[in-house]
């Protein structure tokens, strides 16, 4: 079985993210992590090995940073990982990033790729569809049970409300929901290994792709500025003891917000 | 005039919220002058369902291939991609719903254009178009602009307002996207309906949230109780499902899910900011926590600063009562 994760670097879930002053950029602080839901998806690559034999890549998109993010997978397991260094195709929309990393997979031999269901830097939960895509293959989304047997898997993908179990054929693609599994800490051997391993890099030129394409001009969305969140007014506490608050709550929402 | 096309999702006989709510920012796109709208339909459709998205939409298109009749990612990106490149569509638009989320991006793909996922605003008329979409779990929005053509939009349950004016009454039209078997390589073995008819969290209108200050998973009856009261969906923080007291699918938050209410109740909850992300676009937020430093009080319009074991039941029993009084 040749699994390939796709592992995203994306600030940490807790660094501060500003908007500066020209509202043009952020400026976020320098703390980052390997992407939550990425973690699910390498942690179920390294079981499906266990089960199956076989190797786990992971690839990256990204800057030079993005080498940290790689290290992670290289400690918690991965046999191989490779950057596809390219601060604007890493920078860019779903639609680049899914073309650029759809080059490189199919340069690969795999019979599985494992992708977070989303990045919570841009929180767009587009790019594996639209990898999966570009390659002509079939996904799961959402899964939160993966079985491996005789060429196909069945996922159970957690869609709202509903459980739905899904029979495929591989190769394909899947993306890795909280629940799936329970990632492991990398034990201090993997950190040693993963800290003298060369990580190889490609440039997306060496993908039959043009810097150009990702520029601003030509991409098909693109951020024009941000703005803050609405500020909620100021918490309104409602006194008294608990019976007379619960009253008065109930009296707001029906006669003053008009919710319930 | 620019082809609007909008994707409608439906479960049994109802058209699902998400897409009711687009089908009214399409009827005023409609009413502009500026934009034909349709309505995309795949799968069964009883007269009952018929009759409710006639009453929304000037034109509602179903697709009858028997492939479409359950969801499969690659058989739905294709007929709607398929149809929106036949009709020269200039927006594909569905609801940022698990679903609408895991197959518009092909679709885009497809059409060999961008997208925008899980907007919660728009300005139809710029050129080019623009949306506005959180990004770092809502610690920032961003205004993307659309300048490819057509654009592929999801848009997020409870952003735009429902509100279709009486008279609408579409036409109906049955096609067939044809050769699709070969396209899906997906098979859906079986489907486990986990949460009976209540309303999904991602669509809600009014959730009741517990986390750790519950003490036990037995007493979520008391956020059960308060949810039924009012007519509500279950909520969850991480800690009360990692704890196994609820299911996954209630947990809100940055590994959970994105809720958007009109009213949204939490209570024993401290407000981590990993919570805070998936609900912090709610439109009321009144928090009950005993401790009167929590940081969840900094997100609510209102709060009860108590013990929930008495303010929860005290709740529900009122609302009871002013039911009765009608
Ligand atoms: C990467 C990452 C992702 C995460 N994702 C999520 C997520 O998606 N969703 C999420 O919710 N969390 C998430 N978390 C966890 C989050 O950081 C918090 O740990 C969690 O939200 C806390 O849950 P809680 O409020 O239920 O529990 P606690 O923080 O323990 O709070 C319990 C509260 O109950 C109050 N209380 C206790 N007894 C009573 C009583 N009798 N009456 C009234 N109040 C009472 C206490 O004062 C306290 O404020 C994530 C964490 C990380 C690191
Ligand atoms: N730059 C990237 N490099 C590698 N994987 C990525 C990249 N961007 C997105 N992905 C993968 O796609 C998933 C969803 O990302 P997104 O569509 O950006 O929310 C992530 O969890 C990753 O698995």
């Amino acid at each position: 079985m040749n699994i390939l994760v796709l592992v995203k670097q994306v600030p940490d879930p807790e660094a501060l993210v500003e908007i500066a002053s020209s509202g043009k950029d952020l400026n976020i602080e320098p703390k980052f992590a390997i992407n939550l839901f990425d973690e699910f998806a390498l942690e179920e690559a390294l079981r499906v090995r266990e089960k199956h034999g076989g190797k786990v890549k992971a690839i990256s998109l990204g800057g030079s940073k993005a080498i940290e993010a790689l290290r992670t997978a290289i400690a918690m397991g991965a046999d191989e990982a490779m950057l596809i260094e390219d601060e604007a195709f890493a920078g860019g929309d779903g639609y680049n990033t899914a073309l650029a990393l759809s080059k490189a997979l199919e340069k690969e031999t795999f019979d599985i790729v494992l992708a977070g269901r989303q990045a919570i830097d841009a929180d767009r939960g587009e790019v594996p569809q639209m990898v999966a895509q570009f390659l002509g293959l079939p996904h799961v989304g959402v899964v939160v049970k993966l079985d491996i047997s005789d060429g196909k898997a069945v996922a159970e993908s957690s869609l709202e409300g509903a459980k739905e179990v899904v029979e495929v054929a591989l190769p394909a693609v899947f993306t890795a929901q909280k629940g799936l599994n329970e990632p492991r800490v990398p034990l201090i051997t993997g950190v040693m290994k993963a800290m003298k391993v060369q990580i190889p890099k490609v440039a997306v030129e060496d993908l039959g792709l043009t810097k150009d394409v990702a520029a601003p001009e030509n991409s098909k969305t693109k951020i024009v500025r941000y703005l803050p969140p609405k500020k909620r007014p100021a918490v309104q506490l409602i006194p008294g003891e608990a019976r007379e608050a619960a009253a008065e709550a109930v009296r707001i929402l029906i006669d003053v917000e008009r919710v319930i | 005039m620019d082809k609007v096309l909008v994707f409608v999702e439906t479960r049994g006989d109802e058209p699902r919220k998400a897409s009711l709510e687009l089908l009214c920012e399409a009827e005023k796109l409609a009413a502009s002058g500026k934009f034909t709208v349709e309505a995309v339909c795949f799968g069964a459709m009883s007269d009952t369902l018929k009759g409710k998205l006639l009453a929304s939409a000037r034109k509602l298109v179903r697709f009858t291939d028997p492939e479409l009749a359950a969801y499969s990612p690659e058989g739905y990106a294709r007929a709607l991609a398929g149809y929106a490149a036949e009709t020269g569509a200039r927006l594909v638009l569905a609801g940022a719903t698990g679903t609408g989320r895991d197959f518009l991006p092909r679709v885009a793909v497809m059409l060999g254009t961008g997208m925008v996922s899980d907007v919660t605003g728009a300005n139809w008329f710029d050129e080019p178009m623009t949306f506005v979409r959180p990004m770092f779990g809502g610690k920032v929005f961003a205004e993307i602009a659309a300048p490819a053509s057509p654009v592929v939009v999801t848009a997020r349950p409870n952003s735009f307002a429902m509100d279709m004016p009486e008279g609408v009454s579409g036409e109906y039209e049955e096609r067939a996207a044809g050769a699709l078997a070969d396209a899906i390589h997906t098979r859906v073995v079986r489907v486990e309906e986990t949460k009976g008819d209540a309303v999904d969290l991602t669509e809600a209108d009014l959730i009741v949230a517990g986390g750790r200050g519950l003490k036990a998973a037995e007493n979520f009856k008391l956020i059960e109780d308060l949810a039924a009261a009012i007519g509500g969906t279950v909520g969850a923080t991480r800690s009360v499902v990692d704890a196994k007291w609820r299911d996954q699918a209630d947990q809100i938050g940055k590994s959970g899910k994105t809720v958007s209410p009109k009213l949204y109740i939490g209570a024993g909850i401290s407000g981590a900011i990993h919570h805070i992300m998936g609900m912090d676009t709610s439109k009321v937020v009144l928090v009950v926590n005993r401790d009167p430093n929590a940081i969840i009080f900094n997100y609510a319009n209102y709060g009860i600063v108590g013990d929930l074991f008495e303010v929860l039941p005290a709740m529900t029993e009122e609302i009871g009562k002013r039911r009765e009084r009608g």
